[in-house]
């Protein structure tokens, strides 16, 4: 079982799929047929390489824009459309840490922890490559989603300081769609579905869905802002769209599976926790065990 | 993550020493040059000064490399983007198994602008994180009036990210140990349950570190660090660079 070759999910890194090629172009020893066969085959692996190579990387790290992307109009207006949101965020931490001492060391851990979650790769089948999920869909539905968005900005933050992931130029733009769209769009979709009746891990699951679906869509439009030039905005921004569409649309499906996950586990180990956040009554607690 | 685990080097080199309000400050002053310039060359300048700096102060170019993967490959994603799919000068045509390619001169060239302002912006912040501790950088940050409450926050999430990722890393060994990530449909589960565990980590660690500090007399703010008055030694090397750097920006 250890020696088994890895499966094709498991070959993540474009060096990876790289280093498979000389063995899959070996066609040596066959009749003349089967090798012109291979050929053909060969070179539709090319293509298909090539084409892994220069479109995968593009979904697999673009989960937030790179520094310098944006020209300074662009970052600038991103950045107040942001600030306005962290501010807001920032207040309303102020006034729940006035209630309750843990909450900034709480609201620390979760950015820690969607840090953490947001570097793990996340194997796309469809691509052949990792992506990674964005993490603020659980912060969202644990503790809101204006505190999500000061989330969001400490995990950007970091990232953009000791890992060049994002960039200081692009925060604004970053914590728009990640922050911003992400944590609000996945909040609102968590508790429309638990409105209308759904449980609690089928509302956790189209709130990942909804989370990562709703950043890859605002990244679309900022990148398509920011390199358009003198082209038109829409045909590129819906070219950028169509770009992430092969991974995102199954990794956000991955990222709804992932944030069910989380919150059935604390369900089922830690109810305590999702009384005290107000996702669940005691009744229900009681009910659930 | 393996740029968290490499400390910033210990240098020698004077910029280590600086203040980090005077390296924060002209980072964003090259910063908004470099992505308001509009030509190729003083980008360039940047990233080259940028890089050499970082190798200065005795970053290794293995990790120097690392940093710069990400971001430079997609400017080159960005540059193939722009070449082929936008502007209307042909520069050359090819048609590879009936499929029409062909790059365009402007597109090449506002390609090529979009890369260089990557390449640059991303060696300024580089090197401004190379040599400064993060602390001091959010420091900093609070200096230029940055909500306080944000810096409070990633000062918690910097100092327990590392415990964090630790445990992360202890649960994932387990779960690969018992084929946790064998198979899409399992090792969703798993990343789902090392998820879960994480958070509720998160919760538990918080109410104890809390209790801790309530019982050290934390009253709901963190001190930060003190910040001793800014020298005219340092700021006026600093202040003479970026009016050099902005006198190069404006030819």
């Amino acid at each position: 079982m250890g020696n088994a070759p890895l499966p094709q999910s498991r070959r993540c890194t474009p060096g990876r799929v790289l280093a498979t090629i000389p063995k899959e172009l070996d066609s040596g020893g066959c009749p003349q047929g089967e090798v012109k066969g291979r050929i053909k085959k060969s070179c539709s692996l090319w293509f298909i390489l090539g084409t892994l190579l220069f479109s995968a990387p593009l979904p697999a790290y673009a989960m937030h824009i790179s520094e310098g992307i944006l020209p300074l109009p662009w970052a600038a207006l991103w950045f107040a459309v942001a600030a306005l949101f962290v501010v807001t965020g920032v207040r309303q931490l102020n006034r729940l840490a006035r209630q309750d001492l843990a909450m900034k060391p709480l609201v620390g851990l979760l950015a820690a922890v969607v840090f953490i979650i947001s570097c793990m790769p996340i194997p796309v089948p469809t691509a052949g490559t990792c992506s990674h999920p964005c993490g603020t869909g659980i912060a969202a539905i644990l503790v809101g989603p204006l505190v999500s968005v000061v989330i969001s900005t400490v995990a950007l933050l970091i990232q953009a300081l000791v890992m060049a992931h994002g960039g200081l130029s692009t925060l604004g733009a970053d914590i728009v769609s990640m922050g911003v769209v992400g944590s609000f769009a996945g909040y609102f979709a968590f508790r429309l579905l638990r409105f209308a009746g759904a449980g609690l891990g089928a509302s956790a699951f189209a709130a990942g869905v909804v989370t990562d679906w709703a950043t890859y869509m605002t990244t679309s439009f900022e990148l398509a802002s920011g390199i358009r030039g003198s082209e038109p905005f829409w045909p590129l921004a819906t070219n950028i769209m169509l770009a992430f569409v092969p991974t995102q649309l199954l990794l956000g499906v991955l990222e709804g599976a992932m944030t069910a996950g989380m919150v059935t586990l604390l369900a089922r180990k830690r109810p305590d926790l999702l009384i005290k956040m107000k996702l669940l009554t005691p009744g229900e607690a009681t009910g659930r065990a | 993550m393996r740029h968290l685990h490499t400390p910033t080097p210990g240098s020698s080199h004077p910029v280590t020493s600086l203040d980090a309000r005077v390296k924060l400050l002209t980072a964003l002053a090259l910063l908004v040059m470099v992505v308001s310039h509009g030509g190729v060359l003083f980008p360039l300048l940047v990233a080259m000064a940028g890089s050499a700096l970082c190798l200065a102060i005795g970053v290794r170019p293995r990790l120097l490399l690392l940093r710069f993967a990400e971001p430079l490959l997609l400017a080159v994603i960005v540059l193939l983007l722009k070449s082929f799919f936008s502007g209307s000068e042909p520069l050359w045509h090819a048609s590879p198994g009936g499929i029409d390619m062909t790059l365009h001169r402007d597109g090449l060239l506002e390609g090529v602008r979009i890369a260089v302002r990557i390449a640059g912006a991303v060696a300024v912040v580089a090197a401004v994180g190379f040599a400064t501790p993060f602390t001091e950088l959010l420091a900093a940050l609070a200096w230029l009036r940055v909500p306080r409450g944000l810096i409070e926050v990633t000062i918690f999430a910097w100092r327990y990210l590392f415990v964090l990722a630790d445990d992360a890393q202890v649960i994932h060994a387990a779960q690969r140990n018992r084929l946790g990530y064998v198979g899409l449909r399992r090792g969703i589960r798993s990343f789902g349950t090392l998820a879960g565990a994480l958070v509720i980590k998160a919760f538990d660690s918080s109410q104890t570190m809390t209790t801790a500090m309530v019982q050290r007399g934390y009253d709901g703010t963190l001190p930060l660090l003190a910040h001793r008055p800014l020298r005219t030694a340092e700021v006026l090397p600093a202040a003479t660079m970026v009016f050099l750097m902005g006198a190069l920006w404006r030819l």
